[in-house]
């Protein structure tokens, strides 16, 4: 079972399928996560892929701060994922609400609606910061992995 | 004679509009105000006969008493006629344009969703901008409205 | 239930099983869409009352991220009507620096176009090139502002950010590589025929429809529509520079794509001009805390085209009321227009054809079926990747367009 358990961390580590998801962003933060998809920044050599489908999904980023309209549809997302899922907010907005906090048609950050396992703060999120955000979560899952084989 | 001057010419002659209604600020722009009721007799004369044949942006106004339109309308040449009407807040109703420009029928919905304006003859469909869920009376621009209402939801 | 001649658009929540709102909501008839309705509003924040309850110089930044594709467009347009009403006088080589960036914009933004473009028809080699050759222009514009995206560029009255002798030659030589791939993309759009059938007779719009909808910038260019705010209502420095305003005949999305590659020439042509010729002279001019009572409408042309403000002010630090008409919001009748009698699998590309300001990452689509009476609600990626099979299986396939 733990042999098993790790080959499934291990290819989960390696290869984490991003589903990216727009919350009421204002699109700067969606291209630069793109933007660490092309060739200049190419976070395929990470294993990483962007996927359409929350099922097929590892990794949630988010961008933007939730707007009531989408707010359902957020968590309908979330619920969707099958675990060990991780949420990523992308952006100062998806961190906290960001230059939007207190109007009226905003509910705050990410995690005001479902948690959050990495905040990657910018205005927006350069590719460099997002790529790093990522690695430092896919570390942890190794960290957190290795520490509950030991205990 | 620059083109500003010649429409407002214009304009006071067939309209016979009071000077402190019509004024421009700079070239290309020309601001006029005009009684509810004869927007429409000046809209569709500066539509047809002054080539007003773009409009830009419909803005709404909370005047205090009164909810105010603005119709940005453009020529191809550049020039903007901004024209602005005024209807009581407590029953502020106005009628579509969408018959001459089917561009107007977000602008109008914004005004039915944050001013409470009432559109008439404006077909059915989705709101916009506000949510499905978005409390009924609730209208964001007006200026007593505060955002401490918005947790209340 | 149904007719033969007309048909019925669902409006309004159709599934009370479906408790999100749909983006898209599409009456199928076979393989056609017999009609369209979108839903917008997921983005709305309440940027113009936020506007109103914090003081001009906050709202500069507040106002850039309307959208951060065009963040200087929203940024310019509106410090241009509060300039306006405050009767301030800006230094030209603030405006030609206003100018620089403007078409820099306008640059990393149909690059970016094309890249997305490319990915909708299933053309990723496409979204690889352009987005790699976009990094030039992102270069740039960290170089010259400070970052890639939302550059903070304008303050009311000037620009804060000045340009140097070395960094002039380093936008010139930025161009110079920059349209050498442009030509490349041109001659692509030209002779691959894949491209051409793709994207010809897809969203056809014309020239007389594209006039009564609306439509602005390069979508109704297109169509033969030559209206350009630069050149009709110019603003910044564009009365000093000679540039083409593009437009074409084709009415569909090819004619958009041929557009928005011209575009690009035509902007490496301004911006070599604006560096020529930058007047010397300080960057801004004092402006007020309280802007005095007025109001002013500004105009830009926007990448995705005619973005629309409207500013009152009241003598207070504080604007009375801001109106912000973004460039998508004009073209969405004309959207609709051209997806009537379409096949579904041409939806994705036409609605990317206009550039929309909407993310569409993942806006849920819902069909309703008159064959079979059925409601299906599918993803956004759902639809692109039926639509680039739908293609394929008719002949269209981009893994064999290579070089």
């Amino acid at each position: 079972m733990k042999a098993i358990k790790k080959i499934v961390t291990w290819a989960r580590i390696k290869s984490p399928w991003i589903l990216h998801f727009n919350t009421g962003a204002c699109n700067a933060c969606d291209i630069e996560i793109i933007a660490a998809l092309t060739p200049r920044y190419d976070i395929e050599r990470f294993g990483i892929q962007l996927k359409g489908a929350p099922r097929h999904a590892d990794v949630l980023m988010c961008s933007g701060p939730v707007t009531k309209q989408i707010e359902d549809r957020l968590v309908k997302i979330y619920e969707q994922m099958a675990q060990p899922k991780f949420v990523v907010a992308v952006g100062t907005c998806a961190c906290s609400g960001g230059i939007f906090t207190g109007c009226y048609n905003i509910k705050g950050g990410i995690d005001t609606t479902i948690p959050v396992s990495l905040y990657i703060p910018g205005c927006p999120a350069s590719p460099k910061a997002i790529i790093d955000g990522v690695v430092k979560l896919l570390q942890s899952l190794e960290e957190s992995e290795v520490s509950k084989d030991a205990s | 004679m620059p083109a500003e001057e010649n429409i407002i010419k214009q304009l006071k002659e067939k309209f016979s509009i009071a000077d402190d209604k019509i004024k421009t600020t700079r070239q290309r722009r020309i601001f006029l105000e005009v009684e509810a009721g004869d927007f429409r007799k000046v809209f569709d004369f500066a539509l047809k006969q002054l080539k007003f044949v773009k409009l830009c942006a419909i803005t709404g106004l909370d005047e205090n008493e009164k909810l105010a339109v603005l119709y940005h309308l453009a020529q191809d040449e550049g020039v903007i006629l901004n024209i602005k009407i005024s209807v009581p807040k407590e029953k502020p109703v106005i009628k579509t344009i969408t018959d001459k420009f089917s561009v107007a029928d977000a602008y109008e919905r914004e005004l039915v969703d944050l001013f409470g304006i009432d559109v008439e003859g404006l077909k059915p469909g989705f709101r916009y901008p506000l949510p499905d869920g978005w409390p009924a009376g609730q209208y964001p621009l007006r200026k007593d409205w505060k955002p401490e209402v918005k947790n209340g939801k | 239930m149904e007719n033969k001649d007309k048909f019925r658009i669902p409006i309004g929540p159709q599934h009370p099983a479906l408790k999100e709102p749909e983006g898209f909501s599409v009456a199928l008839k076979g393989e056609k869409i017999m009609g369209v309705d979108i839903r917008l509003g997921y983005n709305h924040r309440g940027i113009e009352k936020a506007c109103e309850e914090r003081p001009y110089i906050q709202d500069v930044y507040l106002i850039e991220r309307v959208c951060g594709i065009c963040s200087h467009s929203h940024s310019t347009c509106f410090v241009q009507a509060v300039e306006e009403i405050a009767g301030l006088q800006l230094p030209k080589r603030a405006s030609y620096i206003r100018t620089l960036i403007a078409e820099l914009e306008r640059v990393h933004s149909h690059l970016l176009w094309l890249g997305v473009a490319g990915h909708e028809i299933g053309f990723d080699t496409l979204l690889m090139y352009t987005w790699r050759d976009r990094e030039i222009v992102m270069d740039i514009l960290a170089m010259l502002t400070g970052n890639r995206v939302n550059y903070g560029v304008n303050v009311i009255g000037g620009v804060k950010r000045d340009i140097t002798p070395s960094q002039i030659q380093d936008v010139l030589k930025g161009m110079d590589l920059l349209e050498e791939r442009t030509k490349y993309y041109i001659d692509l759009a030209m002779r691959e025929e894949t491209i051409i059938k793709r994207l010809s007779g897809v969203g056809v719009l014309s020239h007389e429809e594209a006039l009564s909808l609306g439509a602005v910038g390069p979508t109704a260019r297109a169509s033969g529509v030559a209206r350009d705010t630069r050149r009709d209502d110019p603003y910044a420095a564009y009365a000093e520079v000679s540039f083409n305003v593009i437009t074409d005949n084709h009415n569909d999305v090819y004619g958009r794509t041929v557009v928005r590659l011209k575009e690009l020439m035509e902007s490496y042509k301004i911006i070599r001009q604006l560096l020529k010729n930058i007047p010397d002279g300080p960057l801004s001019v004092k402006a007020p805390r309280n802007i005095p009572a007025g109001e002013a409408i500004s105009r830009y042309e926007a990448p995705r085209g005619e973005d629309v403000h409207y500013v009152k002010s009241n003598g207070t630090e504080m604007p009375e009321r801001v109106k912000v008409r973004a460039p998508t919001l004009a073209n969405v009748q004309a959207v609709k227009q051209m997806l009537k009698d379409r096949y579904l699998a041409d939806m994705p590309i036409v609605i990317a054809a206009i550039d929309p300001c909407f993310s569409c990452t993942d806006r849920m689509v819902t069909v309703q079926n008159f064959d079979t009476g059925n409601h299906e609600t599918i993803s956004w990626d759902t639809l692109r990747v039926y639509g680039i099979n739908w293609h394929k299986d008719r002949g269209v396939d981009f893994s064999n367009v290579t070089k």
